[in-house]
């Protein structure tokens, strides 16, 4: 139980280190921003530590946790923080399953495909293969250079991961670039790429590999966007909306004879987002100034400040069948049985239920899509509660 | 300057003492809180304080806006520890306060008072990373299990003496001033005034339904000095605080103020069960010392099971009984964050103090104290009102007849020590929020 957040006095007082974060402000532009890079890259080390901890307490059954975790940085997190890491995970797992749908093995089920957008360490496609073997689905990460290439570096020494992506001697389905950055599976392609560059200009085939533009598909986007400006962001959302998921088939468009191409069908598409909101009020305040001490600006959390924000951003972004938004707070008491609200409080002594409200209360799921009758994807998401109001 | 004053003046400047040193100081207060009662009594005037969490730095802010040691008379109603940077020169800074003026600084227990808590929110980790070994953490745990689970605070004024600043305020010195008598005064840590609210004056010609003994503004408060389980505070060191009051609380014109961490336990009705606790030992799981440890009051009727997971909730119907029950006038109490520093629940039965401004360094909230003023009792006060300046209705309704007058209350509101002069970390704990890339 090391506790790595409690500062040597002793350093405090000699260093006076306080200089470090003016300093960084000085530099020029082009270092700055890269250094921005490094510090939202490394957020992901945060979760990873955060998602371990809940795991080795009993909150989430994850067996994958620990091999995806840097060696050495296991920290027990507090009880608030566990218990959020469990309600975020298990409602984006809830989404992701009513998405998917029930599993057979037998049925010939259409393939669906998730697009996971700066996926980092997350675990849920090693998760997911492993219940839903052989698979019925694609799933697609996508992030920084350094942060795939990590995760290839894990896989590649830990066993128990490659074993999930179906990795072995004989298997020669998997294969990795040459510079370790990138990963491709029948079931599983890692993308070393940074969203910024996806634009309506960039060659779509080349730059993520393995995205059928004709199956239905799940973005998923865990502090993600928030982390660019609303402009980058949008047009993130709208390379996966209007240009790479535009049309089911262009060979089914193009036998269609006569149809306007607006008339064209669109692939199912959904997005669920996971981030912070509510960031005027005193503890938002206090949130963005003290992330602002660490370098973190989350740059479209004034934009998406509600979770009416939010809706209106599906809305914007095309996504006409649906659009809902809960916090963490509402997910914890409407979505997680009583029965498991017990077992879950069990495990740690929650003290803090004003602060877990409160911290809860400033995280948000979001999730909208649009769907085709024929298809109905997204049926699923209908009936999951949503909290309605700001 | 004796050793303690040196230590006195080290932990005020954020440095910790020698181990062996603060053994001897676990040592000399648990000699000194042996003696006291589970529900210590204390005097007005004195300026209670609720949850601190380890944020020294807002200690000291709490000090400066409050007044000093032993200037102001202090009763802290626990969780000194854990949560913030600084748990162990928190902790230590008070347990020397006490030990150099036990009659001016009361301690009681907080639910993190606790070794099991203590593992789990961090004055555990933090003792070891700062002494290398338990073993101070282990001296810590010998005095919670000492410190006293509640006090009694008596001799409290009904009526607030004007403050000091509250000359600047020209309309209180050109409006009436014979209707109403004030009774709750918030501060900003200027000192400025930013909310009153008075009550009015009691007279039978007023106000029929107020039993003849409550026409007098209540000075004739009868907790007087020199009675039977009233200590007279000497002032020596380790005599003073002690000794408990003996029900002497029920007599009280101005009811008594009940302080404690948390709150009430449906086993306990009475003060007097409170004192027959042996608290001498880890805050158990559940019953009656859990419960004052734990338990929280919610808009709620009766008694209900607290998310917590400890303790329970409690009603308005609950405390209004307490309280009359027992002669009191007002719970005080801690243990729950409140954004603006204190709350008054229940017609002003019971208030939450939170004295840990933007808890945890991410919360954004802002702290209060509460001072509850000493009755002369010799006429001596005038009181200040506007007159037509926000009637209060604190006084307890219903049963005119067992009416006890609720004293008046000062908040004294401040924040977070500001980040950039007192050294504190720039950076914050990476697990404070839920990221990921």
């Amino acid at each position: 139980m090391a506790a790595p957040h409690i500062p040597n006095l002793n350093t405090l007082r000699r260093g006076r280190i306080r200089g470090r974060g003016a300093s960084r402000a000085g530099e020029d532009h082009g270092s700055r921003t890269s250094g921005k890079d490094r510090v939202v890259q490394g957020t992901d080390n945060d979760a990873s530590v955060s998602r371990l901890s809940a795991v080795e307490l009993g909150y989430l059954d994850d067996p994958y946790a620990a091999a995806l975790t840097p060696p050495g940085s296991a920290t027990r997190r507090l009880p608030i923080i566990n218990r959020g890491t469990y309600v975020r995970t298990t409602a984006i797992d809830q989404l992701v399953a009513r998405f998917l749908g029930p599993y057979s093995p037998e049925s010939q089920a259409p393939k669906k495909q998730i697009i996971s957008l700066g996926a980092g360490s997350d675990t849920r496609i090693f998760r997911l293969l492993s219940s839903r073997n052989p698979p019925d689905f694609v799933y697609h990460e996508i992030d920084f250079a350094v942060n795939t290439t990590a995760k290839i570096c894990a896989i590649r020494s830990a066993p128990p991961l490659q074993c999930a992506l179906g990795i072995d001697s004989s298997n020669n389905e998997v294969t990795v670039s040459e510079a370790a950055d990138a990963l491709h599976s029948p079931s599983c392609h890692i993308h070393p790429v940074d969203l910024r560059s996806l634009s309506a200009n960039s060659p779509s085939p080349e730059t993520l590999p393995g995205v059928e533009k004709g199956l239905p598909t799940l973005l998923i986007s865990e502090c993600c966007l928030v982390y660019l400006s609303p402009s980058e962001a949008d047009q993130v959302v709208s390379f996966f909306s209007q240009h790479l998921l535009d049309s089911v088939d262009d060979t089914t468009s193009k036998a269609s004879e006569g149809s306007e191409p607006t008339s064209q069908p669109k692939t199912p598409l959904g997005l669920v987002l996971y981030e912070p909101i509510r960031p005027n009020d005193p503890f938002g305040r206090t949130m963005v100034s003290n992330l602002a001490a660490r370098g973190i600006q989350l740059q479209t959390l004034h934009r998406y400040a509600s979770l009416e924000a939010q809706r209106t951003r599906f809305r914007e972004h095309g996504l006409e069948n649906g659009q809902a938004a809960a916090d963490i707070d509402f997910i914890w008491e409407q979505w997680v049985s009583e029965e498991e609200k017990e077992r879950v409080a069990g495990l740690e002594m929650l003290d803090e239920i004003e602060e877990w409200q409160l911290l809860a209360r400033h995280y948000c799921v979001a999730w909208g899509w649009r769907d085709r009758d024929e298809v109905s994807a997204f049926k699923g998401w209908k009936d999951l509660q949503a909290q309605a109001g700001e | 300057m004796s050793d303690l004053d040196r230590a006195i003046e080290q932990l005020r400047a954020c440095r910790l003492i020698p181990e062996s040193q603060v053994r001897e100081l676990c040592y000399k207060a648990r000699e000194l809180l042996i003696e006291e009662g589970n529900v210590v009594s204390v005097d007005a005037p004195v300026t209670i304080c609720g949850d601190i969490h380890g944020q020294f730095h807002d200690l000291m802010e709490l000090f400066r806006v409050g007044g000093d040691v032993p200037d102001t008379n202090y009763l802290f109603m626990g969780d000194f520890v854990d949560r913030g940077f600084y748990s162990l020169e928190s902790f230590l800074l008070l347990l020397c306060l006490k030990v150099r003026y036990p009659d001016r600084m009361t301690l009681i227990r907080g639910n993190h008072e606790s070794r099991q808590i203590t593992t789990v929110y961090g004055f555990y980790d933090e003792c070891i990373r700062k002494y290398g070994s338990a073993n101070v953490w282990r001296y810590c745990c010998e005095v919670f299990d000492y410190l006293a689970l509640g006090a009694i605070v008596l001799g409290a004024s009904s009526e607030l003496e004007p403050t000091a600043s509250s000359a600047n305020d020209t309309t209180q010195s050109t409006m009436p001033i014979d209707d109403g008598e004030l009774e709750t005064e918030v501060l900003n840590s200027h000192g400025e005034v930013t909310m009153s609210t008075y009550r009015p004056r009691l007279r039978s010609s007023s106000n029929i339904s107020t039993d003849s003994r409550n026409i007098s503004p209540p000075r004739d408060i009868s907790a007087a000095p020199g009675q039977p389980g009233m200590p007279v505070r000497s002032g020596a060191p380790g005599t003073g605080a002690s000794a408990d009051g003996n029900g002497s609380a029920t007599t009280s014109r101005t009811g008594a103020v009940l302080c404690v961490h948390g709150g009430l336990s449906p086993v306990i009705d009475s003060v007097d069960k409170i004192r027959l606790i042996d608290r001498k030992q880890e805050v158990p799981h559940e019953g009656a010392m859990c419960d004052l440890l734990w338990s929280d009051p919610d808009e709620i009727e009766g008694w209900g099971l607290s998310p917590r997971g400890a303790g329970f909730l409690f009603g308005g119907d609950i405390v209004k009984q307490f309280n009359h029950i027992n002669g009191l006038s007002l719970v005080a109490r801690a243990h729950q964050l409140v954004m603006e520093g204190y709350k008054e629940m229940f017609d002003g039965g019971i208030v939450t103090v939170w004295s840990a401004p933007n808890y945890c360094y991410r919360c954004g909230n802002v702290a209060a104290i509460l001072e509850l003023g000493e009755d002369t009792s010799s006429g001596g006060t005038v009181s200040r009102s506007n007159g037509d300046y926000g009637r209060s209705n604190g006084i307890l309704g219903g049963d005119a007849a067992n009416r006890v007058v609720s004293p008046g209350r000062r908040y004294r509101v401040f924040e977070a020590a500001a980040q950039d002069t007192r050294g504190m970390p720039a950076k914050k704990p990476v697990a404070d929020y839920f990221l990921v890339s």
